[in-house]
């Protein structure tokens, strides 16, 4: 029988369950809708049932079997709603699975340490030996071997902090089953720089030389935004038959755009006592694309490191002809890397430790 | 060094603005601080590097900028010959040679008064407070020569005589500056017949000044040894625009030169007119060195050949005179450069004014094997990854610290003090990593980080011991986290061994550890860490409230610290890794309950199982310890698990049984154990 001919009572019911059936969201409330349709003693399907015995007998089979489709329809409903509902369930022993984790606490690698590994893996790929060396010093390996004789006007730009007792000194060697004598002296100073490494290497080592020298030096700097008095250094020194300028560009460029990304490097000529010529090396300032900001003073570059060809009066010292060898050295600052890398603009962030700011570097 | 660029205009045609002129400079060796405008005026502010301080000075930039643009600089005003005399109205012996190698003296006859507008104009841009005509020409030609100048009373010198001496013992003077300095033998002094009147080539005296009743002056142009110089101003914390300039080298060749200039300009402006003779002493004149300049050095050098063309260039636009050879060219070196002593510093020169950018980039090729990482490197490496999978977060603190802060952790004697601390807080090497942790987590605390675990991986420092490695760990909070599922709980000493443990672990060294008293330790919660030789890998607790609250702790909160000796541990890490085979036969496992006195060591108990255990006994675990109801007082109930397990067949239940036997036995006999 085509919907047009149905009964408009029939029609009236089907469109109310077909209204009311999507708001049962529980089984009671299924229980409670089928009930009120198709129970067994009342019920509107049932009623309806009741109805026929006031129709025309020519309409009675009809509208018989509208109602019974109608309530075969309903059950069929019913029970596929039924069957939905159960499967929304959780499983037996299920978990609501948004409830939070339980924490797994791990913690975080410091951020300078995090910038040096870098720089090790970097250096080290390039075939570089990683050496740590001591950090209280003496005077010969500090600063005489590296052409700053007392009174040195350069000692003025490393302003170094003295111990009031000489200690032992230095014991690095010792995992390479030799150390020579001549490199153990009372060590009377907190190093400025790891470049006293170079000296012990090359005293015990004929070239050639890659190395690098991780760690903290110390220089008498009050505290401030851009000075600690202690920070982490990575020096570097090279030194072969044919090292040139050319040589420490190409490298520093590698080393560079790997630390940091796609930036134009340069050298500006300076001055460091133990290198000659020097060099500080600039990054293009990658906040304004060399455009000129802030953070690089309107200049488009920033400074990253120190470096030039190692002085010859450095090799004299450790016993190198410089007439047969030339190198490259190199002082790189962890503090300065990691605050142009993460946007730190103030560097005692570093030597708080505070768990706020270590924890927003990912594992 | 502030450059006023109008100032530079009379000695070099500057090509372009201000900002493009620093820019081409700083690519040239001399990086600029600032630039500043005042009125027409631009003052640029060269940072110039210790080793140059021929260019501390108008005429030492406006040279450098001609050769950076292929310009020649002008020579400036003519100067009218001062004619040197034995004796010119006053006197001069220099009586120590090495430490005063020449000294220029001339007569003025001067109207002191204020110098015209220009001129103040010109110091003022230039950073110096302009005093009177005098003083400010010195001071003018200061700034425009690179080459300092004095000025005295002549009227106040005894017997106009000057005597460049070292002071004597107990000599003092009052400086310009109103300060009286005591003085010692090793300074040198500008003496008249009678007493100091300057420190030399650092400040005058007060009393030979320049005032307004001046009427004649001495000018002094002198050349003072740059090492005498530079202890006599550290020595009298002293630093003057003179004395910076005689300490890192001044030019011995323009004392002459600039009191000329000097002259010239009083006669300029109206101060006064020079008497037209001077005496100049200078007993041993100072050479040119020469320095050999090979060309295949340059290339070897820098990477890449320079022309011949481009070296002369250069080198005579700085004033270097060069002669060439088949090789390269003999280069005379101008006594204002004392930065230039051998062949790599000219090879400088040549590569600073071509341009680092045009020099080639390549890579240095590798001629032998690399070498492996410092096994410290890597050992450290690998400890970070434990610390950080235990929840511990990396801090980095200071290697020096307070005293008090340091005290407790090391013995009277051990602390080494710094010499020249920056302040109080520094005045110590750190003995220990901890002291520095407890201020990292006390600042956590303090912010409301209620679960802290910090490690620091560092030297520490003692005066016998030297300088050794060492990891120290610090927690404190929760032992477990939070959850909504429950079972939290405050950190203890079991945690904290676990660390302990694991720090242990990556180095694969075995550890005990045994009941240990430290100051800083609370008592019955602190352990010496020992390897199985005996020796102390370290100490590991819960810190005292007392040091917890002497570094802003909560004392009431538990905090547990662990220091280890990381060159001990690397000691004790084995040399070779040796694989053992797997079991291949089955394990049995036996549960024993007994109950002994509660002070024995649970270590004591383990000993006594293996020392009665016949070999296959594998494993021993404590798995209840217990106390209380059924349990007499000062007794203590242990339950531990025994595994047995043979390497070559399959135990019986007989053979474990009697084990079990003689273990019961062994605890009976030795600690009254009583079997529950």
């Amino acid at each position: 029988m085509p919907d047009s001919l149905e009964h408009p009572a029939i029609r009236a019911l089907r469109e109310l369950f077909d209204a009311q059936l999507p708001a049962t969201t529980t089984p009671q409330a299924l229980k409670s809708l089928q009930d009120a349709y198709v129970g067994r003693k009342s019920g509107k399907v049932t009623d309806l049932m009741k109805q026929l015995g006031t129709l025309p007998p020519g309409d009675r089979p009809a509208f018989g079997a509208q109602v019974n489709k109608l309530k075969a329809n309903i059950e069929a409903a019913l029970d596929q709603r039924r069957a939905d509902l159960a499967a929304a369930r959780p499983p037996e022993g299920g978990v609501d699975v948004t409830l939070p984790a339980r924490d797994l606490p791990m913690g975080r690698v410091h951020p300078l340490m995090r910038v040096r590994q870098q720089v090790e893996d970097i250096f080290a790929r390039m075939g570089y030996e990683i050496l740590e060396g001591p950090e209280v010093e003496d005077d010969h390996h500090n600063f005489e071997a590296l052409n700053m004789p007392p009174d040195h006007p350069a000692r003025d730009m490393q302003d170094t902090l003295y111990l009031g007792v000489p200690i032992p000194g230095g014991t690095w060697g010792a995992h390479t089953g030799r150390l020579p004598k001549a490199q153990v002296r009372a060590a009377t100073l907190l190093r400025t720089h790891t470049s006293a490494m170079q000296v012990r290497y090359m005293k015990t080592f004929p070239p050639p030389v890659r190395i690098i020298v991780p760690g903290r030096v110390y220089r008498r700097d009050n505290l401030d935004l851009s000075h600690t008095p202690m920070f982490q250094q990575v020096e570097g020194l090279v030194v072969g038959s044919d090292i040139t300028l050319a040589d420490l560009k190409g490298t520093f460029e590698a080393m560079l755009r790997e630390l940091f990304g796609d930036v134009r490097v340069r050298l500006r000529p300076s001055f460091f006592p133990y290198t000659e010529p020097s060099a500080e090396v600039d990054i293009s300032c990658q906040s304004c694309r060399g455009a000129g900001c802030g953070t690089c003073k309107h200049t488009g570059w920033l400074e990253i490191l120190g470096s030039g060809m190692v002085h010859p009066a450095v090799f004299e010292a450790v016993g190198y002809d410089p007439e047969k060898v030339t190198g490259f050295a190199f002082g790189l600052g962890m503090e300065r890397v990691a605050m142009l890398k993460y946007g730190v603009d103030d560097i005692r962030l570093f030597y708080e430790n505070d768990l706020r700011f270590l924890e927003q570097f990912p594992l | 060094v502030r450059i006023p660029v109008s100032w530079l205009r009379e000695f070099v045609d500057v090509p372009r603005s201000p900002e493009q002129l620093a820019e081409t400079m700083s690519l040239r060796g001399f990086a600029v601080e600032g630039i500043e405008r005042a009125g027409k005026e631009a003052v640029i502010d060269f940072e110039i590097t210790a080793n140059r301080p021929d260019c501390m000075s108008i005429v030492g930039m406006a040279r450098e900028i001609a050769a950076a643009y292929g310009l020649t600089v002008k020579p400036g005003p003519k100067l009218a010959a001062l004619a040197t005399a034995n004796k010119a109205d006053i006197s001069i012996a220099i009586e120590d040679a090495d430490l005063c190698p020449r000294y220029v003296g001339a007569v003025a006859d001067v109207t002191v008064g204020p110098s015209p507008p220009w001129m103040q104009a010109r110091l003022n841009a230039a950073g110096v407070r302009p005093i009177n005509n005098v003083v400010d020409v010195t001071n003018y030609v200061l700034l425009e020569m690179g080459h300092p100048m004095h000025a005295f009373d002549l009227a106040t010198l005894a017997r106009a005589h000057i005597r460049v001496r070292t002071a004597k013992p107990g000599e003092t003077l009052r400086t310009l500056d109103g300060q009286t300095r005591q003085l010692s033998s090793d300074m040198l002094v500008i003496a008249d017949a009678a007493r100091p009147v300057a420190v030399a080539g650092v400040m005058g005296g007060a009393d030979s000044e320049v005032t307004d009743r001046t009427t004649a002056v001495v000018l002094e142009s002198a050349y003072f040894n740059s090492l005498s110089i530079r202890r006599t101003s550290r020595q009298l914390g002293l630093k003057t625009e003179a004395s910076m300039r005689f300490e890192r080298g001044a030019d011995p060749s323009l004392p002459l030169a600039a009191a000329q200039r000097a002259i010239a300009l009083l006669h300029m402006i109206g101060a006064g007119r020079g008497r037209g003779r001077a005496i100049d002493r200078y007993p041993n004149k100072t050479k040119a060195p020469v320095v050999r300049l090979r060309r295949d050095k340059i290339g070897g050098l820098l990477g890449s050949a320079v022309p011949d063309k481009e070296v002369r260039r250069i080198l005579q636009s700085l004033g270097f005179t060069l002669r060439p050879t088949p090789w390269g060219w003999r280069v005379a070196i101008p006594t204002r450069r004392v930065d230039v002593m051998r062949e790599v510093d000219l090879i400088e020169e040549v590569a600073r004014h071509y341009g680092f950018d045009r020099l080639p980039v390549t890579f240095p090729a590798l001629t032998a094997a690399p070498k492996p990482v410092d096994p410290r490197i890597t050992n450290a490496r690998r400890l970070r990854a434990t610390l950080t999978a235990a929840g511990f977060s990396e801090a980095m603190t200071f290697g020096f610290m307070a005293v008090a802060a340091a005290a407790p952790f090391a013995h009277v004697g051990e602390v080494i003090p710094i010499a020249n601390p920056l302040s109080e807080n520094f005045a110590v090497l750190r003995p220990s990593v901890l002291p520095g942790l407890l201020d990292a987590v006390a600042h956590n605390r303090r912010r409301e980080q209620v679960d802290v675990r910090l490690f620091e991986i560092g030297s520490r420092f003692s005066r016998t011991a030297g300088e050794r490695r060492a990891v120290g760990c610090a927690w404190t909070g929760a032992g477990n986290p939070a959850h909504w599922s429950g079972g939290s709980r405050s950190v203890d000493f079991f945690d904290m061994k676990a660390v302990v443990a694991r720090v242990c672990e990556t180095f694969g060294a075995a550890f005990h550890t045994a009941a240990h008293q430290e100051d800083w330790l609370q008592r019955g919660r602190a352990a010496a860490v020992l390897a199985p030789d005996g020796s102390r890998l370290g100490l590991v607790g819960q810190l005292t409230p007392e040091i917890a609250d002497a570094h802003g702790l909560p004392a009431a909160e538990p905090l547990y610290v662990a220091e280890l000796d990381l060159d001990t541990l690397e000691q004790a890490a084995p040399v070779r890794l040796r694989i053992e085979p797997l079991p291949r036969y089955p394990s049995v496992t036996r549960d024993i309950s007994i109950i002994v006195d509660d002070t024995l060591a649970a270590a004591e108990v383990r000993e006594t199982i293996r020392r009665a255990a016949p070999p296959p006994l594998v494993r021993i675990a404590e798995f209840d310890r217990y106390q209380g109801k059924g349990i007499p007082d000062t007794k203590v109930s242990l339950a531990l698990r025994l595994v047995f397990r043979s390497s070559d067949r399959t135990l019986t239940d007989a053979e474990v049984h009697d084990a079990m036997g003689q273990i019961l036995e062994a605890l009976k006999n030795q600690h009254g154990a009583i079997q529950r």
